[in-house]
């Protein structure tokens, strides 16, 4: 019995202790990750602390460990079946790519809240999504209760399907429905009264619906474009009046990227040109042509960061008030309040703001004006204070918690923001 | 005719269902003709010319750049085949390059890396060769039975073991002692019985890892 239980656990501490610190038994960690994808190009939507992480990887050496991590977190956050990583070969013989492979298993559903936010002038805003993916269709459908992103306050659903791989997966092909009804603050309802602009396309409508069949094709990775209808019905406040229709032509030309200077710094961009036109071809009763664009700058530098904002529109004839540009919000000159600054909206619109960050803590400073052609433009200013981040069950989007002031002379009357995906 | 056909349908379904169940044993027990013992430098180590074990998911998921790692256990026992008095276990990290298409293997003890370029084949081969134990542990006056089992590591089970405190040999011997998960693939081979004295030290390198 003497040679029974000799089996080696004298050595049972050696276990791994030649083992240097970070050592990657994988044979491709001598490879440097040149991009993170999905396979599928399917719209997934992940935290901004989840897709910095995949960032944070593209442009190092290719590391299991961070790269299961991140596989985990995505698993947990597209509450996946599986999510598998593959590595395909690089542009250049030192890099590879990695793309992810997501499983969503026989009951793919998801539950999410894509906005939630509060502002003390303006109150809550909510959106909350349900959403089915059978292979390569998307089924999503939302209630929505926005006060915060056009001049009135539109409650009701957005049903939406995507057909997410056509082909060559470089096409995507949408259509979506929209029923909501509509809110207007009184200030709204006592100068449509009293307007006299002759760019307002419609009074106060009750209700609205929209149908817009669309596609977007990828032009060039990353610049992708969106082309479509919008069919919008607007019901009359009055039940005996007739609906009006706003039907455009819609057209998105969008880019994303980032870069990574070096492991401390990282740069993204993200711009966009939008153009509606709504035309008698279309039988619309209303005509006129809207143009938006935006552009977004961020720098971060370690635990520094300095995002750009800049937006301009135009809008040429007679367009409905879902249509017109409003500044004074949660997201745009904030501090403000839409309603004071103009309560219909207007048909021209230049925005800029800076924010600087240092780890979690925000100073911003927001500037633009609003206004209807043939006036002269006001410029507003504002400033505001806060916390963003990504924090436990809030992982899955950032939550800014704010307070932003107006800069006027007399009184101080700061505004709170607080909510979630800004 | 109906009740018939259906008890006819369901034999068959029985028989097949059993044919499918002894297959997969075959599949997974390779005869003892396929298990040779050398010793060398005082050691006693194995040679499993048919045992493979990079194949189906396994494969799969190396040639899509991730890691799979198996588990080792070669045993001895003397007198009779139940009483085991010598074991050794390891476990092996095995990936594959997407460029040089070549695999590689890492023994997670020592971190001991195969050679850069490999074949599956010999991947595996590195693998039988990289476990041993001492000849001098045995008794040379006792029928012997060498025993070599391998268990794939179930990919939600493998990560971060080279990354933390590794794997310890007890948490190794503990996991055999566990039936495998319907996931988990194992093989097992066995020797013939045969004395120490049988086997005539080889003249045989440590094991390299050949192309």
């Amino acid at each position: 019995m003497k040679f029974v239980l000799l089996p080696l656990l004298a050595v049972a501490t050696l276990a791994a202790q030649s083992l240097e610190s970070g050592d990657d038994p994988n044979v491709n960690s001598r490879y440097t990750i040149e991009s993170i994808s999905f396979v599928d190009a399917h719209p997934y939507k992940l935290s901004p602390s989840a897709l910095e992480e995949m960032r944070a990887l593209i442009g190092a050496r290719l590391n299991t460990e961070a790269l299961n991590r991140l596989v985990g977190r995505i698993r947990g956050e597209l509450q996946a079946h599986d999510v598998k990583f593959r590595l395909a070969r690089g542009g250049d013989p030192d890099s590879v790519k990695v793309l992810l492979e997501v499983d969503k298993g026989k009951g793919d559903m998801d539950l999410s809240i894509p906005q939630f936010a509060y502002n003390s002038k303006l109150g809550w805003t909510g959106i909350g999504e349900g959403s089915v993916n059978i292979g390569a269709n998307a089924l999503t459908l939302g209630l929505r209760s926005d006060g915060d992103t056009l001049i009135e306050r539109f409650t009701g659903i957005k049903a939406r399907y995507d057909r997410t791989a056509v082909r060559s997966k470089r096409v995507r092909l949408s259509f979506e429905f929209d029923a909501y009804h509509e809110q207007y603050n009184q200030a709204t309802l006592l100068a449509l009264d009293t307007t006299t602009s002759s760019s307002l396309g419609a009074g106060a409508y009750r209700s609205r619906l929209n149908f817009e069949p669309s596609a977007t094709f990828v032009v060039l990775n990353p610049l992708t474009l969106t082309v479509g209808l919008s069919f919008e019905q607007l019901q009359p406040e009055l039940t005996a009046a007739r609906s009006e229709s706003a039907n455009a032509v819609i057209n998105t030309l969008r880019y994303h990227s980032h870069w990574r200077e070096s492991d401390a710094t990282k740069m993204e961009l993200d711009a966009g040109y939008s153009l509606r036109a709504a035309t008698r071809l279309l039988s619309s009763d209303l005509g006129y042509t809207r143009h938006q664009g935006n552009a977004r700058y961020d720098y971060l530098h370690d635990h520094q960061s300095i995002e750009v904002t800049v937006v301009f529109g135009a809008i040429y004839g007679r367009a409905p008030l879902f249509e017109r540009f409003v500044l004074g919000d949660s997201t745009m000159l904030r501090g403000w309040n839409k309603f004071d600054l103009d309560p219909l909206g207007g048909n021209r619109l230049a925005y800029g703001s800076v924010t600087y960050g240092y780890h979690i803590m925000r100073v911003f400073y927001d500037t633009g004006a609003v206004w209807d052609q043939g006036k002269t433009p006001e410029r507003k200013q504002s400033a505001g204070i806060g916390v963003s981040g990504g924090l436990g069950v809030l992982q899955r989007g950032a939550f800014l918690l704010a307070l932003a002031f107006p800069l006027r002379e007399g009184r101080v009357d700061p505004v709170l923001i607080a909510g979630m995906n800004f | 005719m109906t009740i018939r056909r259906e008890r006819i349908q369901a034999r068959a379904a029985r028989s097949g269902l059993i044919a499918l169940i002894c297959f997969d044993l075959i599949a997974l027990s390779v005869s003892s003709g396929d298990l040779f013992v050398r010793q060398a430098a005082g050691e006693i180590r194995v040679t499993a010319p048919h045992a493979h074990f990079l194949t189906a998911q396994a494969l799969e998921r190396l040639h899509d750049g991730a890691v799979a790692q198996f588990d080792f256990q070669f045993s001895l026992a003397a007198g009779s085949k139940n009483n085991v008095v010598a074991r050794a276990v390891e476990r092996f990290v095995v990936s594959y390059d997407v460029w040089q298409e070549k695999f590689s293997v890492v023994r997670l003890r020592d971190f001991r890396k195969s050679g850069p370029k490999a074949s599956a084949i010999a991947a595996e081969s590195w693998c039988v060769d990289n476990i041993a134990l001492a000849a001098s542990l045995l008794p040379s006056d006792q029928q012997l039975w060498a025993k070599l089992e391998i268990r794939s590591v179930d990919p939600k089970d493998q990560t971060s073991a080279w990354a933390d405190s590794g794997i310890s040999v007890t948490t190794l011997i503990e996991l055999f002692s566990r039936p495998t998960r319907p996931q988990q693939d194992r093989w097992s081979l066995e020797t013939a019985p045969f004395r120490l004295a049988d086997l005539k030290p080889a003249d045989l390198k440590p094991a390299d890892l050949k192309p």
